[in-house]
């Protein structure tokens, strides 16, 4: 089996002021990636118009791209209509479901979402006490249980989680620990683990870090714009030639 | 003069929740009358605007600004899993 190239990248923000920009940078990605995986904060404001931006500057590229909405994309209540844009434009957009991108052969299955907070083990939010609190937990909870379902049933030879929100707190490191709870759960990681998959891609720690690893052992890379600093990483999977 | 902590929290919300900025990532501290900003944004019209909507929201304070521009460069190395 031939070696994936995975390129990722995280919390793009775009939006008018930007137009284009992002575009000049990833020129030529098909010669050093096979797909493209973008983990959330495509947008500033989570406007249609933005999102627009969105579709134009990662449509048309010769190689997949699948993307995940964050935090940034939801904020005008219009995540519905961004996503159908993306699509439009020929995204494929996860919103808690996984998919199947065929690579040169190589059935690359990649499930996840937007994920949400709650903080991680030992410190972290939990279902007990007032409404607004239990449904803070239970969103996480939700879409925890629709990954792992999401992961079961893909028939992929390589399976990637792409999330928004971080599963770990090792790829957080460098952002105040008062707010790791609004950064990410451990939940994320546990339905992970619990399904196997080959790395988890995040974003939205803009402070954070790059590298980390679930306690499960898959590995972990936070691809936020400001962290990466680059218009995107590569991660190549092994194939039987690497 | 009022508490530093409460500007600073204030500042904070403020940059988040402006429709000009909604930048969460940028940190503020507040020493007496000095406000400084910290974070990373990806143009130099973001950070004006953040300077801004910070000195709206702590008038009469020393603004400084001090967020420095992602320059986003060309990919680089690949890792190898
Ligand atoms: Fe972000
Ligand atoms: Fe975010």
């Amino acid at each position: 089996m031939r070696e994936l190239r995975i390129a990722a990248v995280a919390d793009i923000h775009l939006g008018e002021d930007l137009r284009g920009h992002y575009r000049k940078k990833i020129e030529g990605i098909e010669r050093r990636a096979d797909v493209l995986l973008v983990g959330g904060d495509l947008t500033r404001h989570g406007t249609i118009a933005e999102g627009r931006v969105v579709a134009e500057e990662l449509s048309g590229l010769p190689i997949p791209v699948v993307a995940v909405l964050g935090n940034h994309d939801y904020h005008s209540d219009h995540n519905q209509e961004i996503v159908d844009v993306l699509r439009d434009a020929g995204i494929t957009v996860l919103d808690d479901e996984g998919a199947v991108v065929p690579v040169d052969g190589v059935r690359l299955g990649v499930a996840g979402g937007k994920g949400f907070g709650g903080g991680f083990a030992g410190k972290c939010a939990s279902e007990f006490g007032e409404p607004e609190t239990k449904a803070f937990v239970r969103h996480t909870k939700d879409i925890a249980e629709r990954w792992r379902r999401a992961l079961k049933e893909l028939d992929a030879d390589h399976k990637i989680v792409l999330s928004h929100y971080s599963p770990v707190k090792d790829t957080l490191m460098g952002e105040p620990p008062e707010i790791y709870p609004f950064l990410g759960s451990y939940m994320l990681a546990e339905a992970a683990d619990a399904e196997g998959a080959d790395l988890f891609i995040h974003g939205h720690a803009h402070a954070g870090t790059e590298k980390g690893v679930t306690p499960g052992g898959i590995r972990v890379r936070n691809v936020a714009l400001p962290v990466i600093k680059h218009a995107y990483t590569v991660y190549c999977l092994n194939g039987d030639d690497c | 003069m009022e508490t530093p902590h409460y500007v600073a929290a204030r500042v904070q919300r403020a940059l988040a929740e402006d429709e000009r900025t909604t930048e969460l990532g940028i940190r503020v501290d507040v020493r007496g009358e000095q406000v400084y900003l910290r974070g990373q944004v990806s143009c130099d019209e973001r950070r004006h605007q953040i300077e801004n909507v910070a000195r709206e929201a702590a008038p009469g304070l020393h603004v400084h600004n001090e967020i420095t521009l992602v320059e986003v460069r060309e990919p680089g190395e690949e890792e190898h899993l």
